[in-house]
């Protein structure tokens, strides 16, 4: 009922779409195409956040876009965000330098479920800029060994130069309790590992228990076919590989219907999905579908 | 039963009149330019109002979901600014049909999924809706979808009779507005003319959907229909028109625009349309809808599959608006009926 010849909605509208404040407190070019900014909220609180999940990033005048977390929940203090130049928004935040704010909403979605990787074998499959979301659940497992199983990771990028977190690869790759298995598609001079696509030493060199793996794979569209046709050969089940879904993201709450995979709303009931959440929706088609879909 | 009162023709000019006077009223008028099409439009005075109207292009929903709506200012300072952007104005929505209440109906659902959506709950909590019977056109099958006699939202829902309007008072809302006007008591007679408008409109609404909502959801939920779905894509321009027109249509889309001192400016909703090829375009080229029959079929299964299955009921109210758009006559009930006839004819 009106009585008051104005209604008071502050609070709905602030809830909804409005970013809050967080500032640049430190800034790494990781390759070419990539940065990663490490960020604070503005009101010095913690974030709290599961892998894969991601948040909606904003610079008023320049858009707002999903970025999924690249630091691990158990470092808490800030958070780390790796961004692609590929368009208006994300060319201009790899201008920002320490100091600088962004709007931040979330953390929204889904990310990888821990409750259910605990106490199984990890297997991780990172395809170019996928090992960003991967990278915050591989340091979660890093921070809470105990809990895991094996930690595998097989990561393949394009060239040399492409490849992110080098501290991180080279700490990962001298821990005797992580196996990890890195490709790139075309060598340089300095290059002395494999080279090929990742599905290669998918194939060739990893041995799993199938029933005490969970898969989770993050790529480009046309690396999920090949690795979900790989993990099958292994024996594993469809509800043991995980896959994180890109999709243009607007609202990043389910509304604005950008993201729409069949009756899935990714930014809400993903972006991490169960492969047999997937089969059987036409619209995964960079997991499954008709090739009349996909063309 | 709610409540029946009579309000003469005289008295309901009078009463928009005061409506008027107390604050912003929204309702259907003549487009100046197009006499004879309706518009919804914030009326200046009561003679502005038609309350008999076949139907809008746009639907009322405009009154909630503005085709553009600023969400927040922000200046460009150090730190930045963000300022919401708050209408509070209380409004009145006159002359809404019964199946445009439904579609309303329907996004109040849609919006107040968890996580509720803002923008959409604090229009119409600032809104009192006033509906009005009408009389159906050949693209009309609101009796087919349910909505022919839906009263939902309404606080006051008034149906032409010789008298002039009999007025069914539904929530205290509209009790309360009810005391700008002057009603009388609705007898017999009255009653039984709204009666009579109904099963007259009834009786003229002949199109309609030939598979029971359930039946049609599992028909698209299990048959391949892509040959059938190329068919009408052929003909389709992907000109968005059948979504803008929708009453129960909510997607959107979010920009950033400057002012043009460039120092500050606002973060912009504008509908948005499925049917667009760039509407599930990302970086990279990847397009998860690129080809038109995918996009086609996605309105289908999204109004009758999907949001079906999520709210019981079809995301579609009847209002024929997306046919009477399309220029390349794609027609809502005529698809719906060919995808049935089809799955049909295979088993
Ligand atoms: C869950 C999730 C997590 C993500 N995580 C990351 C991450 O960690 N790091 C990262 O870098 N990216 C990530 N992304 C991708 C990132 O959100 C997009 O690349 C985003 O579009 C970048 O925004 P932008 O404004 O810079 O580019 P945009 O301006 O959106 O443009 C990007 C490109 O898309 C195309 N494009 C966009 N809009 C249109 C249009 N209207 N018409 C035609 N073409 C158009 C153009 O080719 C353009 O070059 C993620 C996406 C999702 C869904
Ligand atoms: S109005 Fe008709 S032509 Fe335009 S997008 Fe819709 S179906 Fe296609
Ligand atoms: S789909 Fe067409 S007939 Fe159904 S509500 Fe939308 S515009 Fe009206
Ligand atoms: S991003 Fe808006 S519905 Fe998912």
């Amino acid at each position: 009922m009106r009585e008051a010849d104005s209604v008071d909605v502050t609070e709905d509208i602030t809830r909804f779409y409005q970013p809050e404040l967080a500032r640049v407190i430190a800034k790494q070019r990781l390759s070419e195409m990539m940065v990663m900014l490490r960020l604070q909220r503005a009101s010095g609180e913690m974030l709290e956040h599961q892998p894969g999940q991601f948040l909606q990033i904003s610079l008023p005048g320049y858009g707002e876009a999903p970025i999924s977390f690249c630091s691990s929940p158990t470092r808490t203090e800030s958070f780390e965000l790796c961004v692609a130049a590929v368009g208006n928004l994300s060319e201009a935040m790899h201008e920002l330098r320490p100091g600088d704010f962004v709007g931040i909403r979330g953390p929204y979605g889904k990310g990888f479920p821990l409750e259910d990787l605990r106490g199984r074998d990890v297997l991780c499959i990172a395809g170019g800029i996928g090992l960003a979301p991967l990278r915050s659940l591989i340091n979660y497992v890093a921070d809470r060994r105990a809990e895991f199983g094996r930690m595998i990771l097989v990561y393949g990028a394009r060239k040399p130069s492409e490849r992110l977190f080098k501290d991180d690869l080279a700490n990962w790759d001298a821990r005797e309790d992580f196996e990890t298995l890195y490709t790139v598609d075309e060598a340089d001079e300095g290059w002395t590992g494999r080279t090929g696509v990742a599905t290669v030493p998918l194939r060739d060199e990893v041995e799993i228990d199938p029933t005490r793996t969970t898969a989770s794979v993050v790529g480009p569209p046309v690396m999920y076919r090949y690795v979900a046709a790989e993990l099958l050969a292994k024996g594993m089940a469809e509800d043991d590989i995980l896959f994180s879904l890109e999709r243009r993201f607007k609202c990043g709450m389910g509304k604005c219907g950008h993201c729409q995979l069949n009756d899935l709303y990714v930014c809400q009931d993903g972006p991490v999905f169960r492969y047999t959440q997937l089969i059987g929706r036409s619209e995964a088609i960079e997991v499954w579908a008709p090739e009349d879909e996909r063309q | 039963m709610a409540a029946e009162l009579l309000m003469t023709p005289y008295a309901m000019d009078r009463f928009m009149g005061r409506l008027i006077a107390e604050g912003p009223v929204m309702g259907p008028r003549d487009r100046r330019v197009q006499p004879g099409f309706v518009k919804f439009e914030w009326l200046s005075s009561a003679d502005e109002l038609v309350l008999e109207y076949t139907t809008t292009t746009i639907p009322p929903k405009k009154a909630f979901f503005p085709p553009r709506q600023p969400l927040f200012e922000f200046e460009l300072s150090e730190p930045p600014t963000i300022t919401a952007v708050q209408e509070a104005t209380p409004f009145t929505l006159v002359g809404v049909h019964p199946c445009d209440l439904a579609g309303l109906s329907m996004l109040d659902d849609a919006y107040a999924r968890e996580p509720a959506e803002a923008c959409w709950p604090a229009a119409r909590a600032r809104a009192r809706v006033i509906g009005v019977d009408c009389l159906p056109d050949e693209y009309c099958f609101c009796f087919a979808m349910n909505t022919c006699n839906s009263r939902e939202g309404a606080d006051l829902f008034l149906t032409p009779i010789a008298r002039g309007y009999l007025v069914e008072v539904l929530t205290e809302a509209g009790e309360e507005m009810l005391r700008l006007s002057d009603v009388e008591d609705a007898e017999d007679e009255d009653r039984s003319q709204a009666q009579a408008f109904r099963r007259d409109k009834g009786n003229r609404l002949s199109a309609s959907i030939d598979a029971s909502p359930e039946e049609f959801a599992e028909i698209l939920e299990t048959q391949e229909l892509g040959e059938l779905w190329r068919e009408i894509a052929g003909r389709c321009y992907s000109c968005g028109s059948c979504n803008t027109t929708c009453p129960t249509c909510f997607c959107f889309d979010i920009n950033d625009e400057f002012d043009l001192g460039l120092t500050g400016g606002q973060r912009v909703r504008t509908w948005d349309s499925c049917q667009l090829q760039e509407f599930a375009l990302v970086a990279g080229g990847h397009n998860f809808r690129r080809i038109r029959w995918q996009r086609v079929r996605h309105r289908w299964h999204r109004k009758f599959l999907y949001l079906y299955r999520t709210f019981g009921r079809p995301y579609c109210t009847g209002c024929g608006r997306c046919s009477r758009a399309c220029t390349a006559d794609i027609n809502i009930v005529d698809v719906s009926n060919e995808v049935i006839a089809r799955a049909r004819g295979r088993v």
